[in-house]
């Protein structure tokens, strides 16, 4: 193993003076005064940079909450849904069940033109009440009031073209009698009364 | 020249075919024997440009409703003559011929709830375009609650020129009903709505559930 002269490391630490080192000596002491000038010349490393840049990070002040939230929504995750088939087909029946059964009570799609026309009538003995008028020209049957809480009021709900409509009541097929509860009346010329109803239309 | 002289053909050949129509629609529905009676005053009517719809609808009606023959036509008739009037009136109040069919049977209903026919030619000068059907309706909405004709008139043609759009006339004459069942009087019930025009409440809509109940009518059945 090589011994540096320990004249060399007083020379280059300052405590021997130049001109008191021996000849043979003074070029090794000049060589390694000039590396370690360069050294103490160099730039600052890269040892440095990646210190400074970790104390930022550290220094960073922390997201906000709302920031984290946004950045756990916006982050792609892999979920892993472990179904057994056999549950797959009854969710699937299950909802193909519910659009068939509820698609009905949706009612009718109204046409601009169209609105609603609703018919009450109080009839406690009867078996079956009908609406007959200028909407169905007269012909009994095609729209039947139902009871369906056996209250004796008896109600349909019907779509009709807008517009201005006599008619009465067919109570147990033979029965004429007029809507007591329409607020307008007309003197039919066969000796009764038709009550009027109005149709407006359902989109204004 | 060639086109006219296809108009005219289509027109000889269109009458007898409307005729068959009507006939068809009757037959089976009134008693054979008042048919040729009723078809007549049906062509009268077409003859004359009114609407032969609601002769044809009381005839049915008439059918329904197990009169008699003679008992029919003589509605029939009655009707007709109400058409006449209508276009009678329409014309006094300024519509010139040929006065639209759609008119006409919203004048005879007006007549035949009970409009004086004074009244109804105001309303109809007033309202210069048509169509007048909910301005005669919420007329005679009023005179029907024991309103004078009038008062009535003056009202609604007042809610017209205020602005208030011709399907929202119904809900003026509802606004005022509502006043009288809140015990005002007549005059009171009038003069309030007026105050507020053209602002009346909201009209009444079919909700959700009135409309998720609601069927088309079942097609007739043949007799």
């Amino acid at each position: 193993m090589n011994t540096i002269d320990p004249r060399i490391h007083q020379a280059l630490d300052g405590e021997l003076a130049s001109q008191a080192v021996p000849a043979e000596l003074r070029r090794t002491v000049a060589q390694l005064a000039a590396a370690a000038d360069l050294l103490a010349a160099l730039p600052p490393g890269p040892a440095a940079s990646l210190e400074s840049r970790v104390m930022a990070a550290i220094r960073r002040p922390a997201p906000s909450p709302a920031r984290r939230v946004i950045r756990w929504l916006v982050t792609p995750r892999a979920i892993v849904l472990r179904v057994r088939p056999a549950w797959s087909v009854a969710f699937a029946a299950a909802v193909a069940a519910l659009t068939l059964f509820t698609a009905g009570d949706e009612g009718p799609e109204l046409a601009e033109h169209e609105g609603i026309a609703q018919f009450v009538g109080r009839f406690p003995e009867a078996q079956s009440v009908h609406a007959v008028g200028t909407f169905n020209d007269w012909r009994p049957g095609s729209i039947a009031l139902k009871d369906q809480d056996h209250d004796g009021v008896w109600r349909a709900t019907v779509v009709l073209p807008a517009g201005t409509y006599e008619y009465m009541f067919v109570v147990d097929g033979e029965r004429w009698v007029p809507d007591h509860l329409a607020e307008r009346l007309v003197a039919d010329d066969f000796g009764r009364e038709n009550s009027i109803v109005i149709v407006r239309p359902a989109r204004r | 020249m060639t086109r006219w002289v296809v108009l005219a053909w289509a027109a000889f050949l269109a009458v007898p075919l409307a005729a068959q129509s009507v006939r068809g629609r009757l037959e089976g529905r009134i008693p054979s024997a008042a048919i040729p009676a009723v078809d007549s005053l049906i062509q009268f009517a077409s003859q004359e440009g009114l609407p032969t719809e609601p002769l044809i609808q009381k005839a049915l009606e008439g059918g329904a409703k197990h009169a008699t023959g003679p008992r029919i036509v003589a509605a029939v008739q009655v009707s007709l003559g109400q058409l006449r009037d209508a276009r009678d009136v329409l014309v006094r109040a300024g519509d010139q011929p040929p006065v639209l069919p759609a008119e006409m049977t919203t004048v005879a209903w007006a007549l035949r709830r009970g409009l004086p026919a004074p009244v109804v030619e105001r309303v109809v000068a007033a309202l210069a375009r048509p169509p007048r059907a909910a301005a005669m309706h919420a007329v005679a909405d009023l005179v029907a609650h024991r309103f004078d004709p009038d008062s009535a008139a003056g009202l609604i043609i007042e809610a017209v020129r205020d602005g208030v759009p011709r399907e929202r006339l119904l809900d003026v004459s509802a606004a005022v009903l509502q006043q009288v069942q809140r015990g005002h009087t007549r005059a009171e019930a009038l003069a309030s709505v007026r105050r507020e025009l053209p602002n009346l409440p909201a009209p009444s809509k079919p909700t959700r559930g009135n409309v998720a109940g609601a069927r088309r009518p079942a097609p007739p059945t043949p007799p």
